[in-house]
């Protein structure tokens, strides 16, 4: 789920921050400047590990500030195809579900990867929002509660598909989702994937019979 | 800015724990002193839910070492440790094609991550003694706004109201 990323940047320490030791304030200088954004290609930065060089210190003529090239590295959050995470449920609509890990929310199960065959329920009166039901083998039960309901009670083990990172937008219209620039495309049709209560009664079964 | 490795070397979700712990991240809910940002604090809070809260630098040096022999990729071997399955069918998601490759041995492997990885905290076990390891935010919280958490100064509040809820959910499931 996390790498480490080298990285080399020259940033300007701003003259209010000099009193501060080097590398302190080279440290608060790149967490403002790197923490909680997205990296094309490299993922979500989580937190700076360490700072492995500084060089330079140069003060360019006409500025108050001093310019040092820090090689440093990065925590970042970029998921590996395949990884199976869990996370919890924070929308389920007719196209899907979506997921959140806390500190990141792009995570979406579409439609076709929700385990076969799967129906909706919606919920009346809200827009497009229900739960999704797994219909597993049960033919005879109809009034009774179904067995697997992906609601917001536990969390739910899914398995990376994709990692996308959208290009930024020109243009935005109105009313749409805001940008976001790293998707994870999921999948729970698996054996273990979805809720974890699902396989914990699977457990249970196992050892009865 | 330059990237100069991207891939400088994978860390276990452990690892990263153990890096925000150093660092000075805690539970308590006094956490404006520590220098650690509020994105920060999520990833922590994320990571006490998952099983790595209490794994120790030892238990998954000697998984390394003992998992060897089954020749897992480094991608299956992140997954186990991250997850800690308990179960055959929670290995299954995790190994390709386990059938051709283990087959019996595939039990044996389950049983060498139960002996060697730490639990992780029951969600439904009201009588945890020791509270550091049990933080089960899980449930209550799935709909709620992640902006609150962090900056929810009643959390442990929370955590109390969550336990006896706990209890109840106990006797439903």
């Amino acid at each position: 789920m996390f790498y480490l990323s080298l990285m080399e940047h020259t940033l300007r320490l701003p003259p209010h921050i000099l009193h501060l030791p080097l590398d302190e304030a080279l440290k608060a200088e790149l967490e403002a400047l790197f923490l909680d954004k997205v990296i094309a290609k490299l993922g979500l930065c989580i937190s700076v590990y360490d700072i492995r060089s500084i060089k330079g210190g140069f003060v360019f003529p006409g500025d108050g500030a001093s310019t040092y090239t820090v090689e440093f590295r990065l925590i970042v959050f970029r998921p590996f195809i395949g990884e199976v995470i869990v996370a919890k449920l924070k929308e389920s609509d007719a196209n899907g579900l979506r997921l959140s890990l806390g500190f990141f929310d792009d995570i979406y199960i579409p439609v076709d990867q929700l385990p076969n065959p799967s129906r909706f329920e919606a919920v009346p009166n809200t827009r497009n929002q229900g739960r999704w039901i797994w219909d597993f083998g049960e033919g005879e039960e109809q009034s009774d509660e179904p067995r697997f309901v992906i609601d917001g009670a536990d969390p739910i083990k899914f398995r990376v598909q994709s990692v996308i990172y959208h290009s930024i937008p020109l243009e935005q219209p109105e009313n749409s989702k805001p940008f976001a620039p790293m998707v994870i495309t999921g999948t729970l049709n698996h054996d273990g994937l979805g809720p974890v209560s699902w396989w914990e009664e699977a457990e249970m079964i196992e050892e009865e019979s | 800015m330059k990237i100069k490795e991207a891939n400088a070397g994978a860390l276990t979700n452990f690892e990263v724990l153990d890096f925000l712990r150093s660092r000075g991240a805690s539970k308590d809910p006094t956490r404006v002193i520590v220098s650690i940002a509020p994105s920060e604090f999520k990833v922590y809070d994320y990571l006490l839910e998952s099983p790595v809260c209490n794994q120790t630098k030892e238990q998954v040096n000697e998984f390394l070492t003992r998992c060897k022999s089954y020749k897992l990729a480094k991608a299956e071997v992140l997954n186990i440790i991250n997850l800690r399955p308990s179960a055959l069918v929670e290995i299954d998601p995790i190994i390709e094609e386990s059938e051709k490759r283990f087959g019996e041995k595939l039990e044996e492997l389950v049983s060498l991550v139960v002996e060697v990885l730490p639990e992780p905290p029951k969600q439904n076990v009201p009588e945890e003694e020791n509270n550091e390891a049990k933080e089960d935010t899980v449930d209550e919280k799935g709909t709620d706004e992640d902006k609150t958490e962090t900056t929810n100064l009643e959390q442990m509040d929370e955590d109390q109201t969550e336990q006896n809820e706990d209890g109840n959910r106990m006797e439903v499931s």
